[in-house]
């Protein structure tokens, strides 16, 4: 949020405005203190990814404060509006501040299932993304500070998966990296499902060159991929490592795989 | 309107005059307690296979004054929960009295028994917390939940001033997550499938050595400390242990500190 | 009543001409009603006990209780309207914990006694509200012990200025019992009845010579008196069936620990056992002599 405060590199010779002193802290009257400061950081990346049938979602179990592990086992992937009877469709994974994203979750969690109770059939995906940025937005001046992706199944039965921003902004997407590894793991995404730089061969020159036709991936590619991302993700950030959740959606229902991963 | 977003909803300086910054500068969120005065260090927890073990010793310090020396951070709630507290000491009186609130209503149903385990007092707390926090108003503690879950299952788990939880074979706050949790950590080579290999004896050790260690090392820290055993049993609580067996012979050896400047 | 039928009934918190407040007195008639309810304070602690007339045949033994916890040390029975007894609980609770909340510390069973008297009072001056329709008997233990706020952490200086004199005595906590009427009038007793069978429990508690200062009564003895006066005073209205309940509380060396507890199951079905034996044995006396009767006929 800082960042929208203040952002820099806004040009200050432009007239009627004075952005240029917005990020220069001027003396305030009377003392200050150093202020209580709600928000904290406890790492770890998620990613989802959909197939024609599937929707995987995953994340890393670590929590950290600081460079303190905090524990190796703190999921950030959970079933919503789950009752005990697996008939739960709808995944929420949340990276960023762990205790707003538990807050989230339960807030989340209780509006589908009393959407269930009250009308008699589950909440599709869509309502349900629709939901939660509502829920976001209307703490858009305290906000959650997480990063959510949800994941389910359309109506059509197609994996669907949403990610957010901290505020409720929310798109439907094929895939998406949140969190702390976001930046390393989404190109990486972007190149192995969406082909993103990779063109046919000796298929023309310059802008002639075909770009590889996007095609929807068999579930075991997926998992194959988000493992490679968090085991990479892990060699290059302090704060991913420890182990692997995934909840994988299908019309069958969430199965979860759960992989170690390095703990240095 | 323009494509500045954040001129949006400001005065024109070119109609009004240059924008006073400080006046948006200067209103800082107002926050209540904006630090803690009287506090206690360290708290200290392992699982072993019949239960938990929690340890915090017997200060509260004023700054870097030793300020009350026989103060009980380990609280009880019945019958069988142990909370371990850090950070504010009166921040954990109040949460204390709230426990007991807790507890007097609990027992108006006295037939039913007790029916608050770690777990529930857990979210719960957290919960109390995560409100105190998102009002800008937040007790001031790091705590330790000792006790066990509906399974009748060995439970540790932790809570903070911001509402963050989590559980772990092996806890410790403060300075003990930096010295004690490496230290406790290595009865736990395999964390959650460990526990089962780890008896009382094993663990209360473990958690003596690293009092001993933050005795040591932690400057706000006393060799005077509690420490409690949770088991399906019920609480045995030690409120004036004494640190055995301390050795200050390393203290010859540090250099750059004090008198020994070279 | 002479006056009935006069309209000074009405309303409530009108005086009659010759100052009385019908409306009380009636709410004293549903009392009268109500089951029995008693209890026996002695030096080692307090017993409540009460009848509980079971009104249907689908409702679970053991459950619906009616001596309810108002804190730790005190708990409240009553006998009449059950409805107006449960707000009469709810307000204690509140009274008891609020003190707690100001004072950090137990509230002394003198001064619940007198909130809630002073509640119940309050219900005989508007012409909106009706009195309540129970009298409840209140027990507690005021600790014994010298008792840091709630909350305490350390126990301060053990020597100099502020530390503790060695051989100080001083003479606190101890048992109290009280009853509250619908008029708001308490009083503290050393045994209290209340409800239908109240006449023949009182008898029975005077026999206990409660008041005098070599009562050898232990508070097991005080149960199992608890137990067979509840069934003495049961005995004329035999039709109904009935369930027997208790609660106590001790010393902070005696079985409870200074808590209001449920009197544990065991000693419960062995006092009422006891109970009913003493009142067979009644029985077989009454019969033995009318045997003996017929034989000299």
């Amino acid at each position: 949020m800082a960042s929208i405060m203040n952002a820099g590199g806004l040009p200050s010779d432009q007239p009627g405005y004075s952005f240029s002193n917005a990020s220069a802290p001027s003396e305030s009257s009377g003392p200050r203190q150093h202020a209580f400061n709600p928000y904290t950081d406890n790492g770890g990346s998620t990613l989802g990814v959909t197939g024609a049938d599937f929707a995987i979602l995953a994340g890393d179990t670590r929590s950290t404060s600081g460079y303190n592990i905090n524990t190796r086992y703190a999921p950030k992937l959970f079933r919503i509006g789950d009752d005990g009877d697996s008939s739960s469709r709808i995944v929420l994974s949340v990276v960023g501040f762990a205790a707003d994203g538990n807050a989230l979750k339960e807030r989340l969690d209780a509006i589908v299932k009393m959407y269930k109770y009250q009308h008699g059939k589950p909440m599709s995906v869509k309502a349900c993304a629709q939901r939660l940025s509502t829920i976001l937005y209307q703490k858009r001046f305290f906000p959650y500070y997480v990063h959510a992706i949800l994941g389910g199944l359309d109506d059509d039965g197609k994996g669907a998966l949403y990610s957010y921003d901290p505020v409720g902004s929310y798109e439907r997407e094929q895939c998406r990296a949140a969190g702390a590894a976001a930046s390393l793991i989404m190109p990486f995404l972007d190149n192995q499902v969406n082909y993103k730089n990779q063109y046919i061969p000796a298929s023309g020159t310059g802008h002639e060159l075909q770009p590889r036709a996007i095609e929807s991936l068999p579930k075991e590619d997926v998992i194959g991929l988000v493992k490679d991302a968090f085991t990479s993700a892990t060699e290059r950030h302090i704060e991913v490592g420890d182990g692997l959740q995934m909840l994988i959606i299908t019309k069958d229902g969430i199965e979860e795989i759960y992989t170690p991963l390095k703990r240095d | 309107m323009n494509h500045y977003p954040q001129a949006w909803g400001r005065p024109r300086d070119d109609v009004y005059g240059p924008y006073d910054n400080s006046y948006f500068q200067a209103s800082a969120p107002q926050t209540h307690t904006q630090s803690p005065a009287v506090t206690g260090t360290s708290v200290l927890g392992v699982k072993f296979k019949d239960g938990v073990v929690i340890a915090a010793d017997n200060l509260a310090s004023y700054g870097s004054l030793a300020r009350f020396t026989d103060v009980k951070r380990l609280r009880t709630f019945p019958p069988n929960t142990v909370i371990g507290f850090g950070g504010d000491v009166s921040d954990m009186q109040y949460l204390d009295r709230l426990l007991q609130s807790l507890d007097i209503r609990e027992n108006y149903l006295s037939s039913y028994g007790h029916v608050l385990n770690a777990k529930n007092l857990h979210t719960y707390l957290s919960k109390v917390l995560y409100k105190r926090r998102s009002d800008f108003n937040p007790l001031w503690n790091m705590l330790l939940v000792a006790g066990l879950d509906d399974d009748d299952k060995p439970f540790l788990a932790s809570a903070d001033l911001l509402g963050t939880t989590f559980s772990s074979p092996t806890l410790a706050t403060g300075f003990g997550a930096h010295l004690a949790q490496p230290l406790l950590r290595k009865l736990m080579p395999h964390d959650e499938d460990s526990v089962k290999d780890v008896t009382k004896e094993m663990a209360v050790e473990a958690i003596k050595a690293c009092m001993k260690v933050l005795f040591y090392r932690d400057a706000r820290s006393l060799d005077k400390y509690s420490i409690a055993v949770v088991t399906k049993d019920g609480v045995e609580l030690k409120e004036d242990q004494k640190l055995e067996d301390q050795s200050w012979a390393f203290a010859d050896q540090i250099r750059g500190y004090g008198t020994q400047v070279n | 009543m002479t006056s009935i039928g006069t309209g000074y009934d009405l309303s409530n918190s009108v005086f009659s001409p010759d100052g009385r407040n019908f409306q009380v007195e009636y709410a004293v008639k549903a009392v009268e009603n109500g089951g029995t309810s008693i209890g026996i304070r002695t030096k080692h602690g307090v017993v409540l006990a009460c009848e509980k007339i079971i009104s249907s045949k689908l409702l679970k033994p053991g459950a619906n209780l009616r001596i309810s916890t108002v804190d730790r040390h005190a708990g409240v029975v009553t006998s009449g309207l059950l409805p107006d007894g449960r707000h009469l609980i709810s307000r204690a609770r509140d009274e008891a914990s609020s003190w707690r909340q100001t004072y950090k510390g137990p509230i002394p069973v003198h001064a619940l006694a007198s909130r809630m008297g002073g509640y119940v009072q309050a219900y005989t001056l508007y012409s909106s509200v009706r009195p309540f329709g129970v009298t409840a008997i209140l027990g507690g233990w005021d600790s014994e012990a010298e008792l840091g706020v709630d909350g305490q952490v350390g126990f301060g200086p053990s020597v100099g200025a502020g530390g503790k004199l060695e051989d100080e005595v001083v003479k606190r906590g101890g048992p109290g019992l009280y009853m509250i009427e619908p008029s708001g009038l308490y009083w503290g007793y050393y045994g209290a009845a209340t409800g239908k069978g109240r006449q023949a429990a009182k008898a029975e508690l005077e026999k206990l010579d409660l008041a005098s200062p070599t009562c050898s009564l232990s508070l097991k003895d005080a149960v199992m008196e608890a137990a067979r006066i509840i069934y003495v005073a049961h005995e004329d209205s035999k039709d109904k069936e009935f369930e027997l309940e208790m609660t106590w509380i001790s010393t902070l060396d005696g079985p409870t620990k200074g808590q209001h507890q449920q009197v544990p199951q065991e000693l419960l079905e062995e006092a009422e056992k006891a109970a009913k034996k003493s009142l067979e044995g009644d029985d077989d006396e009454e019969e033995e002599e009318e045997e003996g009767d017929a034989m000299q006929e």
